[in-house]
């Protein structure tokens, strides 16, 4: 299930005019009030999170493997030499393209559909739009494990739909294709699979936003004489820059993150690994092969990673509000 | 809203609700396909027939009688629950300091959740696993329900505080000056305005524990705490010369169906929490 991140604090909206005097005559106490509200939030926090990213950096330095991990063997620490090790392989390169270039066409793919659906959705009536929206959700609520496995079975080699209709319309030599055993046509499925489940996110975000622009917008470049297609391009898109901008980068940090769907669909990464991603790169490294140092450093590296974007999308977060 | 893009002639109508067609068997086949395949028989499970042409219960009879899925139907549902009413307990508690109470640090708060909202869970695996073996929480239900809750609550604050920000609360202060007790103004006035912001998120909490794969993945090892997803990807059927598609199939139901139907039962409510904060980016 894909979720919208936070974006701004909601409840940020400060008194308007004159509102400064009575909130410093305010502030001490309610600072007190806020902190017990939020301490048990705060807890939780940093006893799941924050002591677990701590002992993430401490793993990636030592040499921790099964041994270790079963409490025998001492722990013997080795610096950096995780990362030295994981930098110097050549599948971590390989699988940071593949990450990044899967992400890519997800986040292409879910956007692609979203937009055009939400554009969809905002002409038709209302008996088709319900349809459209009952499908979406659907699609939206289906557990990663159940939606990995469902399409797997729709593409599969014996019994599969899709074979049966592409071998019925006359291409004989797609009755027995195997759509997991090339790399390139494996990665196409899970991204199929992945859009299926992503698109429904950005298209009600899109369409709740087409749906906050006047109408006499929309009616004037109607009266104008515009297409749909220009109707996007020069109203819609600009109007709703912000909010595509939030969309896009949300996708990006959930497809860069995408487990269930190459675990499942893939058979753990593929034959020989070919169909990693970091995600899953990093689970097999720690609990595959028992490697947990090396793994640890694969988090620390996607965590990196991520951080970076986040940055990058609070940047286009506050240009937006001020915009 | 007024429909864009010029007059509608009937070929363009044609074509748009040939699209729409198109969405909607895009978006539901998947679906159709799997709920075919558990009620075909083992004999035509490979006929790829769209509708059945042999309806069986036999693959919700196995997998119901076999004490591996029913223990993980009863850790999903127990963990969710569970989780979800932590998290929206707390998630209330915060969300309520967030949209009334003025205090500093509260744009850190918010660029702290949003930190935790994008952070990778999978790099929180190796080291929750040595934690939760140290404690003894490994495969345990608490050993999932503490993840859970810690994800779920960024998205329990941001969405509460979205519909706090929108009640009324002058009215508590008129339910009090009118004589109510402060325990009668929250009961009668605050808590039936807040109720729907909370049960929506309620909703989408439950969806997230309910979904997860990674984490009872890596923090279950046996029928005691190990939830349906994983069970699923597990599945081999009865024995090793029974082919385990029909049951996986009816596991796949067995936990999207009540989802789905969930979801479009409360979709308006779904839909306005998923859009509560986009929009106003």
């Amino acid at each position: 299930m894909r979720v919208p991140a936070t974006t701004t604090a909601p409840g940020d909206a400060r008194p308007p005019g004159g509102g400064a005097p009575r909130r410093r005559r305010h502030r001490s106490s309610d600072l007190r009030i806020a902190l017990l509200y939020l301490a048990p939030a705060g807890l939780v926090l940093a006893a799941m999170l924050a002591y677990p990213l701590y002992q993430l950096g401490v793993i990636s330095l030592f040499d921790y493997g099964q041994a270790q991990a079963s409490g025998g063997a001492p722990l013997d620490f080795v610096g950096l030499d995780n990362y030295a090790r994981l930098l110097g392989e050549p599948r971590f390169w390989t699988v940071l393209v593949q990450t990044c270039v899967f992400a890519a066409v997800c986040v292409v793919g879910s956007l692609a559909v979203g937009i055009g659906l939400a554009v969809l959705a905002s002409r038709v009536r209302v008996v088709p739009r319900m349809a459209l929206f009952l499908a979406a959700l659907g699609a939206w609520a289906t557990p990663a494990v159940a939606g990995s496995t469902v399409w797997l079975f729709l593409f599969d080699q014996d019994f599969g739909l899709v074979n049966e209709v592409l071998a019925g319309i006359g291409l004989a030599g797609m009755e027995n294709f195997s759509w997991t055993y090339d790399r390139y046509v494996a990665f196409g499925l899970v991204a199929a699979q992945v859009v299926w489940c992503s698109f429904p996110f950005v298209m009600i975000t899109v369409y709740a936003g087409i749906r906050s622009i006047p109408a006499d917008v929309l009616e004037a470049a109607a009266l104008d004489g515009a297409s749909p297609w220009r109707t996007l391009r020069g109203v819609i898109i600009p109007m709703l820059r912000g909010l595509l901008v939030v969309a896009t980068i949300q996708s990006i940090i959930w497809d860069f993150k995408v487990f269930t769907q190459i675990y499942v669909m893939t058979n753990g990464g593929g034959v020989a690994g070919r169909n990693l991603v970091l995600n899953v790169y990093a689970y097999q490294e720690a609990f595959a092969a028992s490697n947990y140092g090396l793994g640890a450093a694969i988090g620390v590296v996607m965590t990196g990673i991520l951080l970076l974007i986040t940055l990058g999308y609070l940047r286009a977060q506050r240009g937006t509000e001020e915009s | 809203m007024a429909a864009f893009g010029g007059t509608d002639t009937r070929a363009r109508k044609l074509r748009w609700s040939l699209l729409n067609t198109l969405v909607v068997v895009y978006a539901l086949v998947p679906v159709l396909w799997i709920m075919s395949l558990s009620f075909k028989t083992p004999a035509t499970l490979n006929d790829g027939n769209f509708i059945p042409r042999e309806w069986t219960l036999e693959n919700y009879r196995s997998i119901l009688s076999t004490t591996e899925f029913l223990r993980a139907l009863l850790n999903s549902i127990g963990i969710a629950l569970i989780a979800t009413a932590i998290a929206v307990v707390l998630g209330t508690m915060a969300a309520y300091a967030i949209a009334r109470l003025q205090f500093p640090g509260k744009r850190l708060l918010v660029g702290v959740s949003l930190l935790i909202a994008m952070f990778p869970q999978i790099s929180l695996v190796s080291p929750l696993f040595e934690i939760e073996r140290t404690l003894g929480l490994f495969d345990t239900w608490p050993g999932l329900i503490l993840p859970y809750i810690t994800f779920s609550l960024p998205l329990a604050i941001y969405t509460l505080s979205a519909f706090f920000r929108e009640i009324p609360w002058e009215l508590e202060k008129a339910a009090k000056m009118d004589g109510a007790t402060p325990g009668q103004a929250f009961l009668k006035v605050i808590a039936p305005l807040a109720a729907p912001g909370v049960f929506t998120t309620a909703i989408l909490v439950f969806i997230f524990c309910w979904n997860d794969f990674l984490f009872a993945l890596t923090l279950t090892s046996t029928e005691r705490s190990r939830t349906v997803p994983v069970a699923l990807s597990f599945f081999t059927g009865d024995s090793q010369f029974q082919d385990p598609t029909g049951s996986i199939s009816a596991a796949a139901v067995v936990i999207t169906v009540p989802i789905i139907v969930a979801v479009l039962f409360f979709q308006r409510r779904i839909v306005a929490g998923l859009t509560s904060g986009a929009v106003k980016g």
